[in-house]
């Protein structure tokens, strides 16, 4: 197995080796494109990831919102004391506490599952170029070694400026 | 260098050697600032020492005024805190372009800002190290809870949710810009930024996730945004002891005056990052123009709100109230400080903001939005100090407060260690975010209508 | 430019076929327009029957025209509001706003209702001075009947204002219609067109004069707000200082004027069949609009109920007493939930805002919201005793007020006048702006970015 890594300076060439990867008969899935900034989605016909990211807060807000309830109303009972003429469970100022809470546990989830929908922490991020983030786009395909000259031929034909293998 | 490629749009290469001149590189006067600021906080570590030692005698406060310019610089600092959110997440919703050079500082000063305010509670308190007792639930042998039906207590528990939520915010933003820093250091720091950059590749998944994430942060910080300051304002408003401060419209007034001071202090900094790093061809006078309009819009509605207050404040047509408002704009000193407070706060700067010519002036919006901000924190003491002196008509003093040098050098304390802290953060991490930066210059372009050349913004499908 | 018009709906490119399909909802549709322009009428006129019973029959006895001058608040804040919705965005250069802005204007028309409505108000409105007493209001030292001169005169300088906004930008369109049309019609829109040809000097004039009528109906609808909110509820009950209050009123205001837009777009979208238009998008964003303007109604509502809540002196708990849980609580109830926890719950799904029927049944729950809510606080605060007005809080809590025949025909009369207005300016007006879609096209257009599918909007500043 073996990382090929096209660096392009064109986006449409970029795109060329893209079609012409999908053309060569690689799996969707083994190649990519790398960039230095966002670009529209589908811009090199790439394939576009599903995530699952909306559970996240979903279910943050839930932890938040049980544990919040939970302290609330177990503080104010462990020590039911009556000040300022409130109800021992004076539900509008446990509202405020709650609401908190669960915004916060709703914030860290969404974090959590915004790396984790990132694939992050990468330990072993693999074949790699420093002026990706200078411009330079790069599609990455991982291959067997057998299929390695033609997709190195199909990353060349397009127009890549350089080709780094590891 | 190649600055500007064939369509006359910056290179991201340039793009990346130019922001990064505050970290890669130290600027010149960035050792000298440093040490000054480092030397003044240190001062005001000491002071606060001192204080610890004999006590909050050393102030000015007293009886009937036992909150004073601390708590009022508390509710300046978390003011200046609406700043980050204000810009990077209600602007990305509405899909403002002209936010991108400036999310990261007004983010970064909400941090600091924030940090900053949540010691000022701790150096009002006297015997700091007692808030552990009010504010950690834990099962202490005397078995005494925190009384969550206290506004005190929900202040704490808002703005370090406030503070983790933009934390993260800002770090889930950082991400693709600590790539940029890894493939541009050695050593040592090339290990520190390869550790935080977690394995960033830059491919559409992650760029997804930083587009969709980012929208979905901003969408949950927002109500956190309005509930910090509204809950800081609940402070006052709940209490019927304080004539004036009982008022239903402070949850909206205090939050919209922190637009307004947060934003100001953007400003101030946009400024203070052209003059100082030379980023002129990222922070333009079209930011400013934005800006202004914006700060323009919301300080009348902040207006309108104060219009609203004092309005409420005389309809009951209760004696003492009357009597606190007659000394709160008509006596000296009060007088002077509310006049000052409006010609600060809106009469002079609003009216600048007119014109596009001052709009697009960086040195007039700078003094202008100081200006804004001097008002503001005037407001904060003019609402704070004036309630407390007339809080019972049956007082024994009615003396007026006059704070000591120490609470004077506390709040010139807070304003050097903010920026050290800013000074300090440039040198780490970018101050305008890169990948927005660049962003901006794939998704815009310009087109022929005619013969005029309009920018445009390329906006994907809606799903 | 290559156009990729198949992926979604977007105008068509010929501003030849935009302008004849957008003049046609002026022509179209006679025997059904015309057969409800009757019944409206009929309609219309049982209202004004309705008041005129009420005026004749319960003139002296003012704790039993609550439900009138909710009415009036809630047509005020449903079709008065609903130009903000081309305001704001106006301001802010979005450009999905343009297709139904035009339908905002012409909602916006409809301030002669408040107009009529608030006629026999002034018979029952009490005056400042009560039995040789000054009352508590915002009219500190106003001579005695200020309420009823100026809120009649913001009211009728809110109608006029709406109609010269629906006029500045109706002008181009009239000059369309003057050239495409015939007979009555052409002498009508040649009249209102007003020798308009579409010069430089022309267009630049019409858009600051749109730029400074929407200006000036946003200050004016938010000065009303604050006039009828407080001399027509707040100020009749001892005791509620509630300085948030006209804020809030008006933050009802605009979401109910976003409610009512969607609702009107809905309906002319489906019954001109402008898919092509009004789009998807342009539901999208006022879906998103509406979760927001409900966010924004339960936080002025907390920001004004914890501070009665922990305030605990008497007119603190009058307040709870009177408003929440007392002659209207299952009204506040209903209020809350309609406000509120359905139109959030049902908004804050992506799938159901982008959607063209989601944030039409959101906007059909928040409009019911506004109406409970008008009900809640108008309807108790007329109820209370006259008497008592001059007491420091209010000692006597009314009772539940229902509304009578009268009241109900001033209903049916208010909310049909509203719709016939809109109909009948609808004959001259088209529901969408022929040269706002002109514009629009020049400003927005699908492209196609390397492969990727989206849309060029220009930002012209």
């Amino acid at each position: 197995m073996k990382s090929l890594l096209g660096l392009y300076l064109d986006p449409n060439d970029a795109a060329n080796a893209m079609d012409g990867l999908k053309e060569g008969g690689f799996e969707v899935g083994t190649f990519d494109v790398l960039t230095g900034t966002p670009y529209p989605e589908g811009a090199f016909g790439e394939h576009v990831p599903q995530h699952r990211l909306f559970r996240f807060p979903a279910f943050g807000a839930i932890i938040g919102f049980s544990l919040s309830l939970f302290l609330t109303t177990a503080t104010q009972l462990a020590y039911p004391l009556i000040t300022g003429g409130k109800p021992i469970l004076s539900i509008f100022a446990m509202l405020i506490i709650m609401y908190e809470m669960t915004m916060l546990s709703a914030v860290i989830f969404s974090v959590i599952g915004i790396i984790f929908e990132s694939r992050l922490p990468n330990i072993a991020p693999g074949v790699y170029d420093p002026r990706i983030t200078e411009g330079y786009i790069g599609v990455v395909i991982s291959v067997e070694d057998s299929d390695l000259n033609k997709a190195k031929k199909i990353l060349e034909k397009s127009g890549s400026e350089e080709i780094k293998e590891a | 260098m190649q600055q500007r490629d064939n369509e006359n749009r910056l290179s991201q290469e340039y793009t990346n050697s130019v922001l990064l001149n505050g970290t890669l590189q130290t600027p010149k006067w960035w050792p000298y600032l440093v040490s000054i600021l480092g030397f003044f906080v240190v001062i005001g570590f000491v002071l606060f020492g001192i204080q610890i030692k004999y006590g909050l005698g050393v102030t000015g406060l007293n009886r009937p005024i036992y909150w004073g310019l601390y708590i009022t610089t508390f509710v300046f600092w978390v003011g200046i805190s609406h700043a980050g959110i204000m810009i990077s997440a209600i602007l990305r919703l509405t899909q403002a372009e002209w936010r991108r050079p400036v999310t990261r500082a007004a983010e970064i000063l909400t941090i600091f800002s924030l940090a900053t305010a949540l010691v000022f509670p701790l150096i009002h308190a006297g015997r700091t190290w007692r808030i552990v007792y009010w504010l950690i639930p834990y099962d202490a042998s005397r078995g005494i809870w925190p009384n969550i039906r206290s506004p005190l207590f929900m202040d704490p528990i808002a703005i370090s949710t406030y503070l983790t939520g933009s934390t993260l915010f800002l770090f889930v933003a950082l991400l693709p810009d600590l790539a940029v820093l890894r493939d541009r250091t050695t050593g040592f720091r090339k290990g520190f930024y390869t550790i935080l950059a977690l394995g960033w590749r830059g491919n559409p998944r992650q760029w997804k996730m930083q587009v969709v994430g980012g929208i979905l942060l901003s969408a949950l910080m927002l109500p956190i945004f309005v509930s910090v300051h509204s809950i800081v304002s609940w402070d006052f408003a709940v209490t019927t002891a304080v004539e004036g401060w009982h008022s239903t419209i402070f949850a909206p007034y205090f939050v919209i005056g922190a637009v307004h001071s947060g934003v100001s202090a953007v400003v101030t900094m946009m400024a203070l990052m052209r003059w100082g790093w030379g980023w002129n061809e990222f922070i333009r006078p079209e930011h400013f123009d934005a800006l202004a309009r914006l700060l323009t819009v919301v300080a009348t509605a902040w207006l309108g709100f104060t219009f609203l207050e004092l309005l409420f404040a005389l309809y009951g047509l209760d004696a003492p109230e009357i009597a606190l408002r007659e000394m709160q704009i008509f006596q000296y000193p009060w007088n002077m400080l509310f006049l000052t407070f409006l010609l600060t706060g809106y009469i002079l700067p609003v009216p600048m903001w007119i014109f596009k010519r001052i709009r697009t002036n960086i040195a007039l919006m700078f003094w202008s939005s100081i200006l804004v901000n001097i008002g503001m924190w005037l407001e904060r003491f003019l609402i704070i100090v004036p309630g407390l002196a007339r809080r019972t008509p049956f007082v024994f003093t009615w003396e007026a407060y006059s704070p000591s040098w120490f609470e004077w050098y506390i709040l010139f304390w807070s304003f050097c260690w903010v920026t050290l802290l800013m000074l300090i953060f440039s040198r780490v991490f970018p101050l305008v975010p890169l990948f927005e930066q660049k962003e901006s210059e794939v998704f815009s372009d310009d087109i022929k209508i005619g013969r005029a050349t309009v920018p445009t913004i390329f906006r994907e499908e809606e799903e | 430019m290559s156009t990729n018009e198949e992926h979604f709906h977007w105008p068509p490119s010929d501003p030849k076929v935009v302008k004849e399909e957008l003049i046609s909802s002026t022509k179209r549709g006679g025997g059904f327009i015309k057969k409800s322009i009757w019944v409206l009428s009929l309609l219309s006129i049982l209202g004004i029957v309705g008041l005129l019973g009420k005026l004749f029959l319960e003139s002296n006895d003012q704790t039993q025209w609550g439900y009138i001058a909710a009415i009036l608040a809630f047509i005020l804040s449903t079709a008065s509001g609903a130009p903000m919705v081309a305001v704001a965005p106006l301001i802010a250069k979005a450009n999905w706003a343009r297709p139904i802005s035009r339908i905002a204007h012409i909602i916006g028309v409809v301030g002669i209702v408040n107009i009529i409505i608030m006629i026999p108000l002034l018979w029952v409105l009490p005056p400042l001075v009560v039995e040789g007493a000054r009352r508590r209001s915002i009219w500190f030292e106003a001579p005695n009947y200020s309420p009823h001169f100026w809120d009649t005169l913001s009211l009728i300088m809110l109608a006029i204002v709406g109609v010269a906004l629906l006029y500045s930008s109706a002008l181009p369109d009239f000059a369309t219609i003057r050239d495409n049309s015939s007979g009555t019609k052409k002498r009508i829109a040649g009249f209102l067109a007003r020798g308009f040809v579409g010069s430089t000097v022309q267009w630049s004039t019409l858009r600051m004069r749109i730029g400074m009528m929407s200006t000036f109906y946003f200050f004016t609808l938010i000065f009303v707000h604050t006039l009828i909110s407080i001399d027509l509820s707040l100020s009749m009950v001892p005791g509620w200082r509630d300085a948030i209050y006209p804020m809030a009123h008006a933050m009802g205001g605009i979401q109910g004027g976003i409610a009512s837009v969607i609702i009107v777009a809905w309906i002319v979208r489906k019954y001109f069949g402008y898919e092509n238009y009004i789009t998807i998008n342009q539901f999208w964003a006022l879906g998103r609009l509406m979760f927001a303007a409900s966010l924004m109604w339960i936080y002025f509502f907390y920001s004004a109920f914890i501070v009665f809540w922990y305030g605990r002196s008497m007119s603190d708990t009058a307040w709870l007493d009177l408003l929440i849980r007392g002659p209207m609580m299952y009204v506040f109830i209903l209020g809350m939930l309609f406000s509120f926890i359905f139109p959030w719950w049902w908004l804050i799904w992506n799938k159901v805002r982008n959607s063209v029927n989601g944030p039409f049944y959101g906007a059909i729950l928040a409009i019911l919201g506004v109406f409970f809510e008008r009900v809640r606080l108008y309807v108790p605060a007329w109820s209370v005793d006259p008497s008592l007005i001059h007491d420091k809080w209010l000692k006597v809590i009314p009772k539940t007020l229902f509304p009578d025949i009268w009241d109900i025909l001033v209903l049916v009369g208010a909310v049909s006048s509203v719709f016939l207005i809109v109909m009948i300016v609808s004959r001259i007006v088209p529901f969408i702006g022929v040269w706002e879609i002109q514009q629009f096209n020049l400003l927005a257009k699908p492209v196609k970015y390397i492969k990727a599918h989206g849309v060029r909007v220009a930002k012209p500043d």
